[in-house]
């Protein structure tokens, strides 16, 4: 029996597979177009409903339209309640990945190469996982955290919590990274190389997933 | 329960079965009949969210009659609260509801069941203990020596079972209990090495 609020509770349960995952499964464009649309009919109906009563609708004269009106009016809420929680357990999540360091590009990457995305999968013209709204977001949101993190230099509000063993560490390149200044000159990351670094000089590219810590 | 909260408004999707006390001719559709009227007496199940709003709704008429009455869901009828008397640990919940005491306390808010609270207090307590149990063994906390982390030494043949049947509130338990656990334990080790 297909019924008002389906659709929505199928989006819930995306959402509730999303607080599982470690990356960010692709954004539900249709399932959210038909919730909203669902609301749209809903209000419509409401407005049909109301029309003949110009105004003096009373609930106690009219029980079975007075029915209706509630349930009309709780699939609505219900859905809004769904549209919301679905879009914050993307945001939260969109969040926590800023936090680690993650950048857009790499999730679309990630997409792309299925599962876990270890080929270099970037620019095969994978389509972004995120609607265009949380791409905003994400680049917003990253700006502000960047704005924040820069009234204190001296500290990396998201570097690592652990404090290091070593103050060099033995790394091994899995993406090319191009060329980084270190304290002891410039060091040019070509994939399959190995370095011994400064572990703190390398910390941002560990996080972002391209040098692998060994030992 | 917070207004975002996933599991809570999955919780809100169980259904349970209701009587119609009024003839409403719009809302045929819920019975699977769009174009006949729903009559007074219909019975339907329906999700929490809308159920428990048209049950507690003033319908305005002077008896104080409500929309729907409802009943409690299968999953806490007598069949399975007898079995949960007998022993707590024997009844898979989640076959019963994947949030059973979510349904549960819902059901408990609308209705006065004390006989019912009850049963199912002592169900939640003796289980947690079993699900504490558990999550100590699993992950090889207690096994000294050989432990190894997802090892899954501890658990085999009912455990397992009895793990599977866990409703979502009692996983969340576990999970906490066991990353507690370890977590402690690879503290202990830390405070050892240094």
């Amino acid at each position: 029996m297909p019924m008002y609020g389906d659709q929505g509770n199928k989006l819930v349960q995306h959402a509730k597979r999303t607080q599982n995952l470690a990356h960010l499964p692709p954004y539900q464009t249709e399932l959210v177009r038909a919730v909203t649309r669902e609301v749209r009919d809903l209000d419509k109906d409401v407005a049909s409903l109301l029309e003949p009563f110009q105004g003096s609708f009373d609930p106690s004269a009219d029980q079975a339209t007075a029915c209706t009106l509630l349930v009309n009016h709780l699939s609505m809420r219900r859905n809004k309640r769904c549209l919301l929680a679905y879009h914050r357990t993307r945001t939260d999540k969109l969040e926590e990945l800023i936090w680690s360091g993650s950048d857009v590009l790499d999730l679309a990457g990630q997409q792309a190469g299925g599962a876990n995305g270890g080929a270099p999968a970037a620019d095969s013209g994978a389509s972004s996982s995120l609607s265009p709204q949380e791409e905003d977001y994400f680049r917003q949101y990253g700006d502000l955290l960047a704005a924040y993190k820069g009234q204190w230099t001296d500290i990396d509000l998201t570097g690592s919590l652990e404090p290091p063993r070593d103050l060099f560490i033995d790394v091994r390149v899995l993406k090319d990274a191009g060329e980084i200044q270190t304290e002891y000159g410039a060091i040019n990351l070509t994939k399959n190389s190995q370095f011994y670094v400064r572990q703190g000089d390398v910390e941002r590219l560990i996080a972002q997933g391209y040098l692998q810590k060994l030992g | 329960m917070s207004y975002y909260d996933i599991d809570s408004i999955l919780t809100d999707a169980e259904k349970i079965p209701c009587t119609f006390q009024v003839d409403i001719p719009d809302l045929g559709y819920l019975d699977n009949t769009p174009t006949q009227p729903l009559k007074a007496g219909t019975k339907v199940n329906l999700p929490l969210w809308l159920a428990e709003m048209l049950a507690i709704a003033n319908t305005g008429d002077a008896e104080g009659k409500s929309f729907v009455t409802f009943d409690l869901p299968p999953a806490l009828g007598n069949d399975v609260v007898q079995a949960l008397k007998a022993d707590p640990r024997a009844v898979p919940l989640r076959d019963q509801s994947a949030h059973f005491y979510g349904l549960a306390t819902h059901m408990m808010e609308l209705s006065e069941e004390q006989e019912l609270a009850a049963a199912l207090r002592k169900t939640f307590v003796t289980r947690a203990s079993e699900v504490a149990l558990h999550a100590r063994k699993v992950g090889g906390v207690g096994h000294k020596g050989k432990a190894d982390e997802g090892s899954n030494l501890g658990i085999g043949g009912a455990g397992e079972e009895f793990l599977r049947g866990l409703d979502e509130w009692e996983r969340k338990l576990f999970r906490k209990a066991h990353d507690g656990a370890k977590s402690g334990k690879e503290w202990m080790e830390g405070v050892k090495k240094h």
